[in-house]
């Protein structure tokens, strides 16, 4: 640096490092303002508090405008809001193949809706996304471990001013929300030490996508694997040819041929390719308010037989009986 | 990794142990082509299984490679497929040229 500002070496020297007058003349002067007694704050108004940081923008662990924390949020807030997600391996889709698939989903999934037109329709918020595995691993454990200390009541923020958010960023207080979101140093600090914790970690390597449900609903799971991981022994038939052409596609089945179903997370549980089948296989609401109305009206029926029986084996004894007397009557 | 002599690719693995890693990652790194040049058997056991991964690969030439993935990293395996991968590639210029 030195040549291009066209400094020599020694001035620069003398320049970096204070010369001993100049060190003796900084430490009289630290003297003198030790010595002598504070200034009365009636003459002088105290400067306001720098702003270290704009209110919007709250200090976070990563720079906020590189792309992985903003994946890092995405994924956070995915991971909060979703109670069912499937996890895949995709071994080198191509796009036309991606295209292809999330096509055939989104057909698969509206069909769903249209069967099932009392519960919300999912087609459209239903997604199948490709992940950063190392990111998500880190947002799953601030989803899953993190828990932000609540915010203080208003008495309480008035009470200590110093922790307000413009005065300073060097000491954080935990009590702050603004120094508590997802991408926050305090947040990073609380989960550090559960890395590797997660017994989903172990799939978070390799190529992943994501498939993510805004509510659990079996039917429309059931859809979309019989999409995505077709299996016909586990009651998951892939759609036939007449019902879905398009599915018989050469860039859907060599999609699809390159998917594979690693686990999933389903209201915070672990889950593996069984439990996935296990959940698709279960009937829904519709199917369970079908299963008590027929079990319901079974009871019926039995209790109408059961009330029946007494009074109809009455009556078979009574005629029994007349038939009898009837018959010894026409002897006589 | 040379993979254009690969005629056979099985694996089976749980991806829930850490072994796994090095079969998924073998299967992530073919081409997207893949299935059209060679046969690709891929099968993922359940998460409580007690039954060991493995991964076998053919060639063209006949030659079977068995890893074992609690012991091979992605690395040791890439190695030694090219390493075959290579004579082959050397023998077919020689009766190319």
């Amino acid at each position: 640096m030195s040549p291009r500002l066209g400094i020599c070496r020694d001035c620069l020297r003398k320049i970096r490092s204070p010369s001993s007058s100049t060190k003796r003349y900084l430490a009289a002067a630290a003297a003198a303002t030790a010595t002598t007694p504070a200034a009365p704050p009636s003459f002088e108004a105290q400067p306001p508090p720098i702003a270290r940081f704009p209110r919007t923008q709250p200090p976070s662990h990563k720079p906020p405008e590189f792309r992985k924390s903003q994946l890092h949020r995405q994924y956070t807030s995915l991971l909060r809001s979703t109670p069912l997600l499937l996890l895949f391996q995709h071994s080198n889709l191509k796009s036309q193949e991606w295209v292809s698939i999330r096509r055939e989903l989104s057909i698969a999934l509206s069909k769903v809706d249209e069967t099932y037109p009392q519960t919300p329709p999912l087609a459209d918020s239903t997604k199948l996304q490709i992940i950063q595995a190392g990111i998500f691993e880190s947002a799953l454990r601030i989803a899953e471990y993190y828990k932000p200390p609540p915010p203080p009541s208003p008495g309480d923020s008035l009470a200590t001013p110093s922790s307000s958010p413009e005065s300073t960023n060097a000491t954080p207080d935990p009590s702050n929300p603004i120094f508590t979101h997802a991408l926050s140093r305090h947040a990073h600090d609380a989960v550090y030490k559960f890395k590797n914790a997660h017994p989903l970690t172990p799939l978070l390597s390799g190529p992943l996508a994501v498939l993510t449900f805004p509510t659990v609903s079996p039917p429309h799971l059931k859809a979309a694997l019989s999409i995505l991981a077709p299996d016909k022994q586990a009651g998951f038939p892939a759609p036939t040819r007449r019902a879905s052409p398009g599915y018989y596609d050469g860039a859907v089945q060599a999609g699809v041929a390159k998917m594979m179903l690693l686990g999933a997370r389903v209201e915070g549980r672990v889950l593996d390719q069984g439990g996935v089948q296990w959940v698709g296989g279960l009937e829904g609401m519709e199917g369970l308010r079908a299963q008590l109305v027929a079990l319901l009206g079974a009871a019926g029926a039995n209790l109408v037989g059961i009330l029946e029986g007494a009074g109809r084996s009455v009556w078979l004894t009574m005629e029994g009986r007349r038939g009898l007397l009837e018959e010894e009557e026409k002897k006589e | 990794m040379i993979t254009k002599h690969l005629s056979e690719v099985t694996t089976k693995f749980n991806p829930f142990s850490k072994q796994a890693k090095t079969c998924r990652i073998f299967l992530a790194t073919l081409p997207a082509n893949a299935r059209q040049t060679m046969k690709i058997n891929s099968k993922v056991l359940p998460r409580d299984t007690d039954a060991k991964s493995e991964l076998k690969i053919k060639f063209k030439d006949g030659r079977e490679m068995q890893f074992d993935p609690d012991k091979h990293s992605i690395k040791d395996v890439a190695e030694e497929v090219d390493r075959h991968s290579r004579v082959l590639n050397r023998q077919a210029e020689l009766a190319g040229s």
